[in-house]
């Protein structure tokens, strides 16, 4: 195996956990709102039965192939040459999705915060760092992500009480006025974060408690099925049905806050959790590169691809997105049919494939008897 | 390969020295002389004492002026012999036996052992015809008395402190864990000064592994002197090029037994009182002593307060200077102005006028812990004019900035162990840099630069954030907080698994009438 370090499942779920909800705190419920109006709530529940479903992929799969990833379990399945181009396709995936986030962080940064700084300082700064961490391997990369999870999480939980007066759940009614279908509508793309947790099946080889990886697994998608919900609820009672006008509500909560005339503009807060989840999300997926695109080729160290990788990911979040509106169209018209079939389809069938192919074995090795 | 050519810079002189004197003791009288008179040529404050054992048999007494028991040396060895009656013994046993009234006798077959035993003040009694010398155990010179350690100071708790003698250091040690569990082994380094170093560890409790990695790693130093465990110290961390320390070094022996008690390792350097202890994490260096003294819940109080101020003294700066440059909206309005009117009259950007204060702070800590006593009185009245009013005034600083240094300031010395003080002083330049120029984004970077690099070192293959990182619950009752001593019932996981628990379940006390 190229990595020698070994994390626990519950590193693993505390990882996974920014990890997704890194970029989604932000501009997610914005998103949906705009399908699901003040149903928006019930449509991250719906899509959290993706992320169920694909741990439940990742971790079946997982026990069929126990040491390997899918870049190499695929070629067990698919053999050689198809196993191979299925490999080389979710690189290039993880690639292009890895430099879509640091785009989107980057972006929030400049329209936010730093509007005269040049776009390749912000995340060249972000990708050396994570590069960083994936240089440390895995267990680095898990280790910060436990760091980071209390910062992450607390400031959240602080939030809703400090708007707790200001909440008006009456914007919660009517549930369901236009039936069930704008619900669906809106939990298509929170279903495309969901399905990042395929990501896992890069981690659960390294795991020094496998057996409990699906069961850590469910609890972290639940988090943030949770969480996703308690963002929603709150932005919703706070804006009502405007929150569709803005592009980042939290951002809206954090400037709503006032206590005492002092503690009033808490967007830096925004900022700080919006560094910190972009950060694990990019160390992660960086991470996932860099160890499958070593497998891929059969090397023995994946290091030496650290920063050539990094540059490419560099590349890849300059290259097809010149503005924010084109990255929004993106994650709005192509998200839901891209990252659906490349981490939930795709690995089910793989499964399926190899559950027929090892019970056929089987039933031939009975036929001999 | 490697560390051969490294051993022939070692001038050839000293290693021909050290082995031409492997040669056993000759039956010979006057050549044993010669020979350790020839070793010792140049040296005034080698003694030779010829003298005749009851008038008949020559002898020879050698040792080293200062380092032994003169009295001793003249009321138990010198008298008894020469006196008539030692005439019908014949043997060295019978000499050592019956004559002799020193507690420490030794018997040492080559001339190399004789000098061992002589520079460490053991004088050495040749006797005629015999083949072996006698190391007496009469060593004694001037050592400091055992005070309290000036820089490891608690206002409750032990005032003992180590000394530069590692006999006294291994008898505190021994005095509070008084088991035999308590082992001491002894390593000698420096081809010079041929320094005695001693692995102290509780059998039982240590991981065995542990052990030999550390003794290892000190038998590996071929160096030409040690001099304070710092050399130790940079000769066996694990990886060299980072800012933080992975051993910690104490002055004091209960800090020392606590550490053995979680199942650690001790390094004691002759000639030094800083004792070291590996391996050795992030957090225990914020942990001082005196928590375990005082109550618990006023020491978990005081830890926060330390975590607080910690980063208060890695942060502040560059918070202030990102702030002021970047995100000035984010300041209350009234404070902003009253920032801006104090800052009218300065002619410098923030990131300048920090950087400058921060450069001239560090100065004048540096100055005032060199300063000889009586010229102290200067230093603080030029710092307070420096760092002060009449900088101030001068219309070259700003007041808020001031207070921004002087809180910074403090903050800092709430870093129980200055070894993490120092590494938290110099991290604060790169991040008042990119306070500077990416504002809050900047921090941010440097601080998931720290937490990484942080996440990525070891002590003596103890991943250096446990038990944050990787997460350890049970132990997070020593870090988050100090559990009363009742609830302290596990060692540290990864020093201490052989004998997990320290103490038996159910002690927390209450009123009789409640128990059961």
């Amino acid at each position: 195996m190229i990595e020698k370090g070994k994390i626990s499942s519950l590193h693993l779920a505390m990882m996974m956990y920014p990890t997704i909800l890194g970029t989604a705190v932000l501009v997610l419920p914005g998103m949906m709102a705009k399908y699901a109006k003040n149903d928006l709530w019930l449509s991250s529940i719906l899509a959290s039965l993706a992320g169920f479903l694909t741990v439940y992929i990742a971790s079946r799969l997982h026990r069929l192939f126990p040491k390997e990833t899918i870049i190499q379990y695929s070629q067990r399945i698919l053999g050689t040459f198809a196993g191979k181009t299925l490999g080389f396709i979710y690189l290039f995936f993880y690639v292009h999705l890895t430099g879509i986030i640091t785009r989107e962080y980057a972006d929030f940064i400049i329209s936010m915060f730093l509007p005269l700084t040049p776009i390749s300082v912000v995340i060249t700064s972000m990708l050396l760092v994570a590069a960083m961490a994936v240089w440390g391997g895995v267990e680095v990369v898990g280790r910060t992500a436990v760091v980071f999870f209390p910062v992450f999480t607390i400031p959240l939980v602080f939030f809703v009480i400090l708007v707790y007066t200001d909440l008006n759940p009456r914007n919660l009614l009517p549930v369901m006025e236009h039936g069930i279908i704008p619900v669906i509508k809106g939990a298509l793309m929170p279903e495309t974060w969901f399905s990042e947790f395929f990501l896992m099946s890069f981690f659960l080889p390294m795991l020094t408690d496998s057996e409990k990886g699906m069961k850590w697994g469910m609890a972290s998608v639940t988090g943030v099925a949770l969480t996703m919900v308690l963002i929603n609820l709150v932005t919703l009672f706070l804006l009502g049905q405007e929150i569709t006008t803005f592009t980042y509500p939290l951002m809206e909560v954090a400037r709503y806050i006032s206590i005492a005339d002092f503690f009033e503009n808490l967007q830096s807060v925004v900022m700080m959790l919006w560094v910190l989840g972009a950060f694990v999300k990019i160390s992660v997926f960086f991470y996932a590169v860099a160890l499958g695109t070593g497998q891929w080729l059969n090397l023995s160290d994946y290091r030496p691809l650290v920063l050539p990788l990094g540059f490419l990911v560099f590349l890849f979040s300059l290259w097809d997105l010149p503005n924010l509106s084109v990255l929004a169209h993106f994650q709005e018209k192509v998200g839901p049919y891209y990252l659906t079939s490349i981490q939930i389809v795709i690995p089910l069938l793989l499964l399926l494939i190899a559950v027929v192919r090892r019970r056929s074995r089987k039933a031939k090795e009975a036929d001999r008897r | 390969m490697r560390r051969n050519r490294r051993s022939s810079h070692i001038p050839a002189s000293i290693i021909q020295g050290q082995e031409a004197n492997h040669e056993p003791i000759s039956a010979s009288l006057s050549e044993n002389e010669a020979s350790l008179r020839s070793i010792y040529r140049n040296c005034f404050d080698a003694v030779f004492r010829p003298f005749s054992i009851g008038g008949k048999k020559r002898a020879q007494l050698v040792y080293i002026e200062g380092l032994s028991n003169v009295e001793e040396i003249n009321d138990s060895v010198l008298a008894p012999l020469i006196r008539k009656n030692a005439t019908d013994l014949c043997g060295i046993e019978e000499i050592i036996e019956k004559k002799i009234s020193a507690s420490s006798v030794r018997k040492v077959e080559t001339i190399a052992d004789c000098v061992a035993s002589l520079s460490c003040g053991n004088p050495i009694l040749l006797v005629e015809q015999e083949s072996y010398a006698l190391s007496l155990g009469l060593a004694k010179w001037k050592q400091r008395s055992i005070e309290e350690p000036s820089a490891e100071v608690v206002l409750r708790g032990p005032r003992e402190g180590f000394i530069e003698t590692l006999q006294t250091n291994t008898s505190l040690l021994r005095r509070i864990v008084k088991s035999p569990a308590l082992k001491m082994e002894k390593v000698t380094v420096g081809i010079y000064t041929q320094t005695n170093i001693v692995v102290a560890y509780i059998e039982g409790l240590a991981d065995q592994t542990l052990i030999n990695e550390v003794k290892n790693r000190i038998q590996r130093i071929k160096i030409d002197a040690v001099l304070d465990s710092g050399y130790i110290e940079e000769m066996i961390e694990d990886s060299p090029g980072t800012l933080f320390p992975r051993v910690l070094s104490t002055e004091r022996p209960d800090v020392a037994c606590a550490n053995l008690l979680e199942g650690r390792v001790i390094i004691l350097v002759e000639g030094t009182p800083f004792s070291l202890i590996v391996p050795t994490t992030f957090f225990t260096l914020l942990q001082s002593n005196e928590d375990y003294y005082q109550r618990f819940t006023t020491s978990a109080a005081i830890r926060w307060l330390r975590y607080f101020f910690t980063m208060i003294s890695l942060f502040l700066p560059s918070f202030y200077v990102a702030i002021l440059t970047f995100h000035a909206e984010m300041v209350p309005t009234e404070l902003l102005i009253s920032i801006a009117t104090s800052r009218e009259a300065v002619p410098f950007p923030a990131l300048v006028e920090a950087l400058t204060m921060e450069l001239t702070f560090e100065a004048l800590r540096e100055a005032g812990l060199r300063l000889p006593k009586q010229v102290g009185a200067a230093i603080s009245i030029v710092g307070a004019l420096v760092i002060g009013q009449a900088a101030v005034a001068a219309g070259l600083v700003s007041t808020p900035m001031v207070m921004v240094v002087a809180i910074t300031g403090i903050s800092s010395f709430m870093i129980p162990h200055y070894a993490l003080g120092f590494s938290i002083r110099l991290l604060r330049f790169p991040l008042v840099l990119l306070a500077g120029t990416l504002g809050l984004l900047g921090i941010m970077i440097g601080m998931i630069a720290i937490v990484v690099h942080l996440c990525s070192l070891r002590s003596f293959g103890v991943p250096y954030l446990t038990p944050v990182a990787p997460l350890k619950s049970r132990e997070l009752k020593d870090v988050l907080i100090r559990a009363p001593w009742w609830a302290m019932r596990t060692r540290p996981h990864l020093t201490g698994k052989y004998d997990k628990y320290r103490q038996s379940p159910g002690q927390q006390p209450g009123p009789t009438g409640n128990r059961d």
